[in-house]
């Protein structure tokens, strides 16, 4: 028995050693870009320098002459906007998927869902060619659309799954006391389940926010996001490194901060429907 | 009209997604097909048809097979080697742990960071003069190691994505873990099964659609991925690390701007997503419909 419970210390306290290492793995290359970003001259590009004076130079480098707050502008806007339109439509179908029984119900739902997987490399060739064609090229809307096309069937994907959790009997009360189905929707069935709602728009903010392909091709100067910052530094010497950190630490960190706030939601959503 | 409205009512609500997914994907595919038997040429006023030719030559083209080998190879190794490690993971944190919802804090932050600029960061750590990985080996392991060449590009692309993508499947794995109801396994303990047996005969039935999720999500994101290995290595050195996205991209656009035989490479990846997904989707609905 004795033996027994010192073997039980052991196991527990190599586990919560092996998790603070992998936790460490996870986390050290933010650390490492933030330190970076905060260093200054011959310091950015010696690894072995840990203490240093830290500043922000690099930071004021970045917003002065990089243009970065314009990519932070676009970023949100494209984001914001392809979120709650994508939420919105595809709300609207989850709830025709999760409450009404119709002819090839399930092979439209699995159509739906594979579009998500369609490769962003062979869309954006045809994007392109018409987005020239329609004069939108460089512009937010051309982006806002594109990232429709992967977040519309997410979001019906997740929402059907959370629309389903809901009893039907409460709605079927509500019909009865006189709403329309509409109403039921927006009245009843959206406010029960609002963490669904945000785990849904989590994921839509966090592939938005960080989408490179459909960025790099569809939009330049005047409407491009911040991932396709990277080409500002693709061949880079020297002291550039600390410019580019402390551009990568501001295109990482509002989507970090945010996820790290609903982190709850964040886990709930990660059965992605799959668990019933 | 009004009246097939009233009979099918569910149209109301699904038909605006199926409208603007259905614009969305068949104009492209059509355009994409159309300019993958054409010479067009980035910029150029006039094309003209050439059928299979763009097919043609890349079937004999070594760079085409290259890339295609390469795609296939990272896809198979970073989805196994993610889904292994992400089940170890996810059971080890399937218990009482004192301050979890840090370790869940540490494990968002590859789930959120934007991969393109996480291959730049990763491009900094493994420089081989200045980086800090090379500085550690040399302290600790007394050698250093040339990460980015032509022989090693490829193995740190893939540890990269190892180190991105883990934390997504332990954390899809942990939710489906924790999902999963106890009396099977009291009822299985009872009987006297082992482990292992719990795991074969309770806990894999039970988690199949999970990993099925994760194994879809990212096997298909490995096949079609571009940040990472854009920011990271150029799909260099060489042709080391140039997956079909980036093979697409250099024929199309960086190099040549062959959009014909850009665009028919295009399509074969296009095929080959599809196909796969295909499969594993009905892996998923037949699970879905045995639960109807």
């Amino acid at each position: 028995m004795k033996s027994n419970t010192k073997q039980g210390t052991v196991t527990r306290i190599s586990i919560t050693l092996l998790i603070i290492v992998v936790s460490l793995i996870s986390i050290f290359p933010l650390l490492w870009m933030l330190m970076v970003s905060l260093k200054s001259g011959r310091d950015i590009i010696d690894p072995s320098i840990w203490i240093f004076k830290p500043t922000l130079d690099n930071f004021k480098e970045a917003i002065q002459y990089r243009n970065i707050l314009g990519y932070l502008r676009n970023s949100f806007i494209v984001v914001i906007i392809t979120t709650v339109i994508s939420i919105f439509i595809g709300g609207l179908a989850a709830y025709g998927f999760a409450r009404f029984d119709f002819k090839r119900r399930e092979n439209t739902a699995f159509w739906i869902l594979s579009l998500r997987m369609l490769p962003p490399m062979a869309i954006v060739i045809p994007f392109f060619i018409m987005a020239q064609l329609l004069n939108v090229l460089d512009t937010h809307i051309v982006l806002i659309i594109s990232y429709m096309l992967f977040n519309i069937p997410f979001a019906i994907w997740m929402l059907r799954g959370f629309f389903e959790e809901v009893p039907e009997e409460i709605e079927e009360a509500a019909l009865i006391d006189g709403c329309s189905r509409f109403q039921v929707f927006t009245k009843i069935l959206l406010p029960l389940t609002t963490p669904g709602l945000i785990a849904t728009a989590i994921f839509c903010i966090i592939f938005s926010w960080n989408e490179f392909v459909f960025a790099l091709f569809l939009t330049s100067t005047s409407s491009t996001t911040l991932p396709t910052t990277v080409n500002l530094f693709l061949s880079i010497t020297g002291t550039e490194w600390g410019e580019m950190a402390a551009v990568g630490i501001i295109t990482v960190l509002p989507v970090l901060i945010f996820a790290m706030l609903v982190q709850k939601y964040l886990i709930r959503g990660l059965t992605f429907g799959g668990v019933k | 009209m009004r009246l097939y409205f009233t009979r099918n009512p569910h149209l109301v609500y699904i038909m605006p997604a199926i409208i603007i997914l259905l614009v969305l994907t068949i104009f492209p595919a059509i355009l994409l097909v159309l300019l993958s038997i054409t010479d067009y040429e980035l910029g150029a006023s006039s094309f003209k048809v050439v059928w299979l030719e763009n097919y043609n030559r890349l079937s004999t083209s070594p760079e085409f097979w290259n890339s295609l080998k390469i795609t296939l190879f990272f896809a198979l190794i970073t989805t196994s080697v993610e889904l292994v490690l992400g089940y170890f993971l996810a059971t080890l944190l399937d218990r009482e742990i004192k301050l979890k919802f840090l370790v869940f804090a540490c494990l968002i932050v590859p789930i959120a960071m934007t991969p393109s600029i996480a291959g730049q960061i990763w491009k900094l750590i493994l420089n081989a003069d200045y980086g800090i990985m090379n500085h550690l080996f040399d302290k600790i392991l007394g050698f250093e190691v040339s990460w980015l060449s032509q022989s090693n590009a490829l193995m740190s692309t893939i540890l990269v994505d190892i180190w991105q993508f883990t934390p997504f499947v332990t954390l899809i794995l942990y939710a489906g873990l924790r999902s999963l109801p106890e009396d099977p396994y009291e009822a299985a303990t009872m009987d006297g099964a082992n482990r292992f047996q719990l795991f074969r005969y309770i806990t894999l039935p039970l988690l199949r659609p999970i990993i099925l999720l994760a194994v879809l999500f990212r096997l298909i994101d490995s096949l079609r991925i571009f940040d990472i290995p854009f920011s990271l290595t150029e799909g260099g050195p060489g042709n080391a690390t140039e997956f079909l996205s980036l093979f697409i991209y250099r024929l199309g656009f960086a190099e040549t701007g062959w959009l014909g035989r850009s665009s028919a490479t295009a399509v074969i990846l296009l095929v080959l997503i599809i196909a796969i997904s295909f499969l594993l989707i009905n892996l998923l609905k037949e699970r879905k419909d045995d639960t109807i």
